[in-house]
């Protein structure tokens, strides 16, 4: 059992919080869908959880130590795996290595092969000419071949066809359920609504919504008055 | 006609160190994209470490390892330098701060060193090696070309056969994305900042002896290093190691050739105006397309 508790987190970009007094939790077994319009902040908040912009204060804890002075690297030793936005494969290197400069062992590699069978015939194809469903999938196997135990992914489903994004749900929702701790960051709200267990609205960098996805999956107006903001 | 194959095969220990700073600095540019032009002046720190402990009576060999621990810390703190506050900089930013931190190596190098103040450089591979058609081959000049071409095997088999090299790649690429998945991105920049430091200091005590010997003219090896670089486009170590040796070599013939003789040092510039232009006449081809 892993968990991820994040208390009063802020994170600011160029002096300015972008991301403010935000909490949630994540753990083993669950999704936590994390929704917003564009420039919510949703990014920030990731990179802030992962390291790669340092945070402005709060606490991340994992499984009870505090992480959130550490670097990338030391976190991603406590278990954290960020899926960034806009497919960052190494282009030079083939979908092979790619898997193998994340991965532990060669177990690994092929658990990913199995996971994604798709990326088995290109896997001495350099990663840069991939199409871009192959390179979702590989950044998102290679994260995995690293076995974290929490893992945060930022627009899945971005420039994908829809088949390929049901697939991806569908694989994720398996991940979770083997154990995996899950922060998903997705615009199709509704896809990652039907897989996802908690779910978080960010608008300007605040919480504005912190409840079961289900209620939100049932009622598509107060989304839609989440996104946008009741008064305005 | 056999004076100039004379001068042109005593360009050769030049060549060859030329050919494995430029390695250096092509090694230093792909895996951690800073052009350095502080290399030079890694090596003279850690040739003037040799040259001063020799002096005080330490003998050769254990001389020599210390300089080349001073190599390997100068370098070590460049790269400290280079990746603690520079880490997320443009490519144009990092070659600046190196440029003004080689200035200011120089001139903490020129104070402690005493400038034109003689020192004795010891000579570590001294004599002939062979004699082909009549023209000796030094032992420095095998030596430093041999190291090249060692060192030349040895960063492409790191870098394609080791999983440390697979780690090198994607670091060079994808710093942050690379560090994300676990790769120590911290202590392989280092590791490369040291191992570069050491090597040039090697370098720089093989062909130290035949240069002036003051702080200044050493650390400004750097600019036929990073010519030789420029001939391997910064990325073929092969082509590097060819075009420093043949900078060299140039620059050997040159001195024999009456008049030319004063303008040696200009070689390594011509060279680089020549690819430039090269390259340049490349890109107005391809925007004719
Ligand atoms: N590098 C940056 N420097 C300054 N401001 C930034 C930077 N990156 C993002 N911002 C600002 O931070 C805010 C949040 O951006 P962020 O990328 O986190 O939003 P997002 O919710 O991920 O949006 P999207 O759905 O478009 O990906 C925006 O107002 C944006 O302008
Ligand atoms: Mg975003």
């Amino acid at each position: 059992m892993s968990r991820m508790v994040v208390s009063e987190l802020r994170v600011d970009r160029v002096h300015l919080p972008v991301v403010r007094e935000v909490s949630l939790s994540v753990e083993s077994g669950q999704i936590s869908v994390l929704l917003g319009a564009n420039g919510a902040g949703k990014t920030t908040l990731l990179e802030g959880l992962s390291g790669v912009i340092p945070v402005a204060g709060g606490k991340i804890e994992v499984d009870g130590h505090e992480i959130q002075r550490q670097r990338p690297g030391a976190r991603v030793g406590a278990g954290l795996a960020h899926v960034e936005q806009g497919r960052t494969v190494f282009r030079q290197l083939t979908t092979n290595e790619n898997l193998r400069a994340g991965a532990a062992s060669a177990s690994d590699v092929k658990k990913a092969y199995e996971l994604f069978p798709e990326l088995l015939p290109r896997r001495d194809v350099l990663a840069g000419l991939l199409s871009g469903g192959e390179q979702q999938m590989l950044v998102i196997a290679r994260a995995l071949a690293g076995r974290p135990k929490i893992l945060l992914i930022d627009e899945m489903s971005a420039g994908l066809a829809p088949t390929i994004v049901r697939r991806l749900m569908t694989t994720v929702r398996k991940l979770a359920d083997q154990g995996l701790a899950v922060v998903l960051v997705e615009q199709f709200a509704v896809l990652a609504l039907a897989v996802g267990n908690r779910a978080y609205v960010l608008r300007r960098g605040k919480i504005v919504y912190d409840g079961a996805c289900a209620e939100l999956r049932d009622a598509p107006d107060k989304l839609h008055q989440l996104y946008l903001g009741s008064g305005s | 006609m056999n004076g100039l194959l004379t001068s042109a095969v005593a360009g050769l220990t030049a060549g060859g160190a030329y050919g494995l700073l430029g390695v250096c600095a092509v090694f230093t540019y792909r895996l951690v994209a800073v052009v350095n032009f502080t290399s030079a002046a890694i090596g003279t720190a850690g040739t003037f470490v040799l040259v001063v402990l020799n002096e005080a009576g330490i003998p050769l060999f254990p001389a020599v390892l210390c300089g080349l621990v001073a190599g390997v810390i100068a370098g070590v703190a460049i790269g400290l330098v280079m990746t603690k506050w520079f880490a997320e900089s443009n490519a144009s930013t990092k070659a600046a701060v190196t440029v003004a931190l080689l200035v200011g190596i120089v001139a903490i190098g020129l104070r402690l060193t005493g400038g034109q103040h003689p020192h004795h450089f010891p000579d570590l591979f001294s004599g002939s090696a062979m004699r082909l058609a009549g023209v000796e081959l030094t032992i420095s000049s095998l030596l430093t070309i041999g190291l090249g071409v060692a060192f030349t095997i040895l960063a492409d088999v790191l870098l394609s056969r080791t999983r440390m090299g697979l780690h090198l790649r994607a670091l060079s690429e994808r710093p942050m994305a690379a560090e994300l998945i676990g790769v120590p991105v911290q202590f392989l920049s280092i590791l490369v900042w040291g191992i570069t430091g050491a090597v040039t200091a090697f370098s720089l005590m093989i062909i130290a002896p035949q240069r002036s010997p003051d702080f200044m003219s050493l650390s400004l090896l750097v600019v036929p290093a990073l010519a030789a670089a420029l001939i391997g486009l910064f990325r073929s170590f092969w082509m590097t190691l060819i075009g420093g040796i043949l900078i060299g070599v140039v620059e050997g013939m040159t001195s024999v050739i009456g008049g030319l003789n004063q303008y040696r040092g200009a070689v390594p510039f011509l060279i680089i105006l020549a690819v430039m232009l090269w390259l340049q006449r490349g890109a107005r081809w391809d925007e004719a397309r």
